[in-house]
């Protein structure tokens, strides 16, 4: 870890794994989406409309993950005063918050045909809305105080409070009644999705992870070259 | 995938909408990745 502290090493690695991460994400969605449309079978009771899930669901699996990292980087900022763990948890937040509307947006469009309504502030799905919320409200502190160490001193309070939000969507559908289907994937007692069903599903999940991956390293990227340029400038300034 | 089934227009709406997304997203990150570069090496080359 120490070794990808400097930014400039950081960004040597990122180059060189980048393109390799781009080409898996383009055939796992290949071939994810083969087996989502193509493949996989009409549920016997959704019908077609089951379809949704492979888009609804690795998006929302991405949007607690990406708010972990997020979280995780910004303990790694405290802890250990990295200088790219700040960057790594303010570059994911723009990815993150898009995962989580995506969850939520899909997840509408799930919901008007089987439940018959667009929204219910349901557990679940009010969790997950906070947890959009606390995207939004993370970038606002970037976007809010200009001098970036004063900010980051801020945003990593607001991701580690945050993360409190993280059980709660991940365990809502057990500790309180919802209309949203149980955890159906990762259970103690193994998944309850037919496998013509889940091999898609799982395919979709590590595209998703990959697309993630690949856009917060191009994103860490541009934010250590955000902050060159901002140094530079100062330089120039100080130089007058 | 029986594009007469009921409620399709739900799935491709979702579909559409996460591929609108995401293509969208990386396009906006990678487009201000090759601009902040750009800009770093003509603020180089002003300095020589």
């Amino acid at each position: 870890m120490q070794t990808l502290a400097n930014p400039a090493r950081f960004v040597g690695l990122a180059n060189a794994v980048l393109p390799f991460v781009w080409v898996a994400t383009i055939i796992l969605f290949a071939i994810g989406l083969y087996g989502a449309i193509v493949t996989s079978p009409p549920d016997y009771q959704q019908g077609e409309t089951v379809r949704i899930m492979f888009v609804h669901v690795p998006a929302a699996w991405l949007a607690l993950m990406v708010y972990t990292v997020m979280a995780l980087a910004s303990a790694v900022a405290i802890v250990f005063r990295h200088p790219l763990a700040d960057v790594a948890a303010k570059t994911a937040a723009p990815i993150g918050a898009t995962f989580t509307f995506l969850a939520l947006a899909t997840g509408s469009l799930w919901g008007k045909p089987m439940w018959g309504a667009w929204w219910v502030w349901d557990a679940r799905l009010t969790s997950m809305f906070v947890l959009f919320l606390l995207y939004i409200g993370y970038m606002a502190v970037w976007q809010a105080i200009d001098e970036p160490h004063r900010a980051a001193l801020v945003a990593r309070i607001v991701a580690l409070v945050g993360f409190v939000n993280i059980p709660i969507v991940k365990f809502s559908v057990t500790w309180w009644n919802s209309l949203h289907q149980p955890a159906s994937v990762f259970r103690i007692d193994g998944p309850t999705i037919a496998p013509s069903m889940l091999w898609p599903l799982l395919v979709m999940g590590l595209a998703y992870t990959l697309l993630f991956l690949a856009l917060h390293l191009v994103s860490i990227r541009a934010e250590v070259t955000a902050r060159k340029i901002r140094q530079m400038r100062l330089a120039e300034i100080g130089e007058r | 995938m029986d594009f007469a089934a009921a409620h399709v227009s739900f799935v491709i709406g979702a579909y559409a909408l996460s591929a609108i997304a995401l293509v969208g997203l990386t396009i906006q990150v990678i487009t201000r990745d090759r601009a902040l570069k750009a800009e770093l090496r003509r603020l180089e080359e002003h300095r020589r």
